[in-house]
C-alpha cells in the first residue's frame, strides 16, 4: 500500500514540477514577445512581463474599487441620485427545480445518471410554506405528477416574473431614469418597467406589465397583466391570472442585489407570501450575455409527430 | 398568433408595392444633392451620452424595397410631385383601412383586414433603402453565396414542400430569429424599437419575436469567436452624437437581408455596423453597412428613419408561445395527404 502511495506521490511531484517549469518557460517567453522593452532584464523568472498597466480585466469594474480601466468609463455609483443596477445578474439558488426546500432526487432519464438528477436544495419562499387554497393544492399535487411534460420550461416559453429572476441564467439590467430594461438570457424573454407614465398592463402577457417606483434607494416593481400559463419551478407551483407580484431590488453592495417578490393570487393562494434570495453581479472576465434562443431544441418534441412520413 | 395570415399578407404587401409604384409618375428629374442632417442637439442622459431612448417605428418605410427600380439609376430620392403621389395613396390606403364592415357581395378574401398590419403614415423619402452602392442595388453575390442561395431556395419552395416539417420554414415562421439585420428591416407589422440606455448600456428592444440586444459600451472585447449567435456580439461607442454598434460571430446560413430575416443567408464571417442618429425629437435615423466578402463581392449600406408616433407602443410577441400557425400547417398538410391517399385508394 505504502508503495502505491510514494509513486503517486512521486508521479503528482514531477507533474507539478515539469508543469511549473513549463509556466516559466512560458512566461519568460511571454515577456520577451510581449515586452521587448529595453529594460526586460532576469528573464529568466518571468518577472520582467510588466504588469499591464490598468487591465481591463472585467471592464466594469465599480469605483469603489479604483480598478477600471484607463479607457472604460467607469461605473457610477448613482445616476440620478439612484443606485445603479446595470449589469449582468445571475441567482445561485436551486429554486428552479423547486422554490420550496426540497431533496435530491432522481431526473427523468436514467440513462443520463447524474446528469439531471436533482440537487437538494434551499427554498427561497419566507417561511417555507406556500397558502395554497385547497383546490388549488390539489392542482400543485397534480402539475408535480406531471412537471416532467407540463413544465412551461420544457417547450422553451417565456418564464415570467418571479421565475425569470431565479432561473439557471444570467439578465442584464440596463437602467435609464424613465424606463429599465431586464433582458434575460434564458429564451430571449424580456420586459421594460415603466418608471414614469404607468399604465395598466393593456393585455395579459407572460412577462407581465411592469410599473417601477422609488422607495429610498430600494426599486420597486408591480407585475400585473400576467397571464396564467407560467409556473414558479420545475415542481409544479403555480398561479392564476389574477397573479400580481411586487418585487423589491436593493443593493446590499455594488455586487449583489438583495431581491425579495410579494406574490398575491386570490384565485390560488388564502394570503400573500413572499420569496427572497440574492442576485449576484457575474464578475468573470468579459462576462457577457449570451443567447438562449431554445425554440430549435423544442420543435421535434412540439411538432415532431406532424412531420411528413418518410416512406 | 398572425402567422396563418402571413402568407396573404405578404401577397397584400408585394400587391400594395406594385401599385405605388404604378401610381408614381416616373418623372426625370436630376438627383437632388443628399441633405445634410439639420443641425439638432439631441439631450444628453444624466450621465453624459446622447440621449436616444424611446419607442420608435419604421413603419413609414413599409414596402419600399431594399433595391432601387432600375430606372431611377442613381437617383435616390423622390421628387417632391412623386411623394405627393404617394401620400395621397396613403390617404386612400387609411380611409379603406378605416371601413369597418365589407359591403355586401364586396369580394371579400381570408385575409385580415388591412389596419391589422401596420402603414405607413408618410411616403418615404428615398426610392430604396440601400444607398451603398449608390446606384441602390445590393452586390453580386459570390460563388460561396451563390451555392448558398441555391440551397436556401431548394429547402424553402424546391423538392420540399415547407409542409412536410417545421425545418421547412424560414427562421422567424419558427419563431427563432430574423437575425440583425431581419429585425430592422421594415415589415407588414410588429416594426417597433424600443432603446433603453443606461451607463455603458445600450438596451434595443424589438417588439416582433420580441428580441432584445445588449450593445455594451464599455470598450470590452468581442466574445470569443467560438461562441456564435443568431443576434452576434454587439459592442458599441459614441462618434458624437451617433451611437455606432459593431456586431459579429453570427451564425452562419440563418438568416440575411430578406423580409423577417429571410433571402441568402449571410456567412458567419458577416461583420455589421450600424449606426444610429437622433435627428429630430421623433426620429432617429438608423443605418446599417453590411460586410460579408463570403457572400457579397461588395460591402452595402441601408438606411431609413424610425420615428416615434403618438400612441405607437410595443407589446409582448409571444411568437412561438402562440405559433398555431406552424402547428396548423404541418397537421393541414398531414390531412391533405391522408385525404388524398384515401381518395386514391377508393379510386382504384
Amino acid at each position: 500500500m505504502r508503495h502505491r502511495y510514494l509513486i503517486l506521490a512521486a508521479t503528482v511531484s514531477a507533474i507539478v514540477l515539469t508543469f511549473s517549469v513549463s509556466m516559466i518557460l512560458l512566461a519568460a517567453q511571454g515577456a520577451q514577445t510581449k515586452a521587448p522593452a529595453p529594460a526586460a532584464p532576469a528573464a529568466g523568472r518571468g518577472q520582467a512581463a510588466p504588469a499591464p498597466a490598468a487591465t481591463p480585466a472585467r471592464g466594469q469594474a465599480a469605483p469603489a474599487r479604483g480598478q477600471a480601466a484607463a479607457a472604460a468609463p467607469a461605473r457610477p455609483a448613482r445616476i440620478a441620485g439612484k443606485p445603479n443596477f446595470n449589469g449582468l445578474w445571475q441567482a445561485l439558488t436551486g429554486a428552479n427545480w423547486d422554490i420550496q426546500d426540497h431533496s435530491s432526487e432522481p431526473g427523468p432519464f436514467y440513462q443520463l445518471g447524474a446528469i439531471l438528477a436533482v440537487p437538494a436544495g434551499q427554498g427561497i419562499v419566507e417561511g417555507n410554506e406556500i397558502p395554497y387554497r385547497p383546490e388549488a393544492l390539489e392542482q400543485r399535487k397534480k402539475n408535480r405528477l406531471n412537471r416532467w411534460t407540463a413544465d412551461p420550461e420544457i417547450k422553451c416559453y417565456m418564464p415570467g416574473i418571479p421565475r425569470a429572476n431565479y432561473m439557471p441564467f444570467p439578465f442584464t439590467i440596463v437602467q435609464g431614469t424613465t424606463t429599465i430594461a431586464f433582458a434575460y438570457e434564458f429564451a430571449t424573454a424580456n420586459r421594460v418597467v415603466r418608471m414614469t407614465n404607468h399604465q395598466k398592463a393593456p393585455v395579459p402577457s407572460w412577462m407581465g406589465w411592469s410599473n417601477g417606483r422609488w422607495e429610498g434607494d430600494t426599486l420597486v416593481v408591480e407585475v400585473t397583466g400576467n397571464n396564467e400559463q407560467t409556473w414558479f419551478d420545475r415542481s409544479g407551483n403555480f398561479h392564476s391570472d389574477a397573479l400580481k407580484v411586487t418585487e423589491r431590488f436593493t443593493l446590499r453592495n455594488p455586487d449583489v442585489i438583495d431581491y425579495e417578490a410579494t406574490i398575491e393570487d386570490p384565485k390560488t393562494f388564502t394570503k400573500a407570501w413572499k420569496i427572497s434570495f440574492p442576485l449576484y453581479r457575474r464578475l468573470e472576465r468579459n462576462a457577457s450575455q449570451l443567447e438562449f434562443k431554445c425554440v430549435e431544441y423544442t420543435e421535434e418534441l412540439i411538432y415532431g409527430h406532424l412531420r411528413k412520413p418518410t416512406n | 398568433m398572425r402567422h396563418r395570415f402571413l402568407r396573404t399578407a405578404v401577397v397584400v404587401v408585394i400587391a400594395m408595392a406594385a401599385v405605388s409604384l404604378i401610381a408614381v409618375p416616373i418623372v426625370a428629374q436630376a438627383p437632388r444633392p443628399a441633405t445634410k442632417a439639420p443641425a439638432w442637439t439631441p439631450p444628453k442622459t444624466p450621465w453624459g451620452d446622447p440621449d436616444l431612448q424611446g419607442i420608435y417605428t419604421s413603419d413609414d418605410y413599409i414596402g419600399l424595397g431594399m433595391n432601387r427600380a432600375a430606372q431611377y439609376g442613381n437617383r435616390l430620392y423622390f421628387t417632391d410631385e412623386e411623394i405627393a403621389a404617394r401620400e395621397k395613396n396613403i390617404e386612400a390606403t387609411a380611409a379603406r383601412d378605416a371601413v369597418e364592415f365589407a359591403t355586401p357581395g364586396g369580394n371579400v378574401g381570408t385575409g385580415p383586414p388591412g389596419h391589422w398590419g401596420e402603414r405607413a403614415r408618410r411616403s418615404p423619402r428615398q426610392k430604396s433603402l440601400i444607398t451603398e452602392p449608390e446606384n441602390g442595388q445590393t452586390p453580386a453575390l459570390t460563388e460561396e453565396g451563390r451555392l448558398r442561395a441555391a440551397q436556401y431556395t431548394r429547402q424553402g419552395a424546391g423538392t420540399a414542400r415547407p409542409e412536410d416539417s417545421w425545418e421547412g420554414y424560414t427562421y422567424y415562421i419558427r419563431c427563432i430569429s430574423r437575425g440583425i439585420a431581419g429585425s430592422v428591416i421594415p415589415v407588414i407589422y410588429g416594426n417597433g424599437t424600443e432603446i433603453v440606455q443606461g451607463p455603458g448600456y445600450v438596451a434595443i428592444l424589438q417588439e416582433m419575436v420580441h428580441e432584445a440586444r445588449i450593445v455594451r459600451l464599455d470598450k470590452s472585447p468581442h466574445t470569443g469567436s467560438n461562441i456564435k449567435t443568431y443576434m452576434g456580439d454587439s459592442r458599441g461607442y459614441w462618434d458624437g452624437n451617433t451611437l455606432v454598434i459593431e456586431t459579429k460571430n453570427i451564425l452562419g446560413n440563418k438568416t440575411g437581408i430578406g423580409g423577417n430575416g429571410g433571402g441568402t443567408p449571410f456567412s458567419e464571417d458577416a461583420k455589421f455596423t450600424e449606426r444610429l442618429t437622433r435627428t429630430d425629437k421623433d426620429t432617429i435615423q438608423y443605418t446599417m453597412r453590411v460586410e460579408d466578402p463570403r457572400t457579397y463581392t461588395a460591402p452595402f449600406t441601408f438606411t431609413f428613419p424610425i420615428r416615434r408616433e403618438p400612441g405607437y407602443q410595443n407589446f409582448e410577441y409571444a411568437c412561438h408561445e402562440g405559433n398555431h400557425g406552424m402547428m396548423n400547417q404541418l397537421s393541414g398538410a398531414r390531412a391533405d395527404e391522408k385525404a388524398a391517399a384515401e381518395a386514391a385508394r377508393q379510386n382504384r
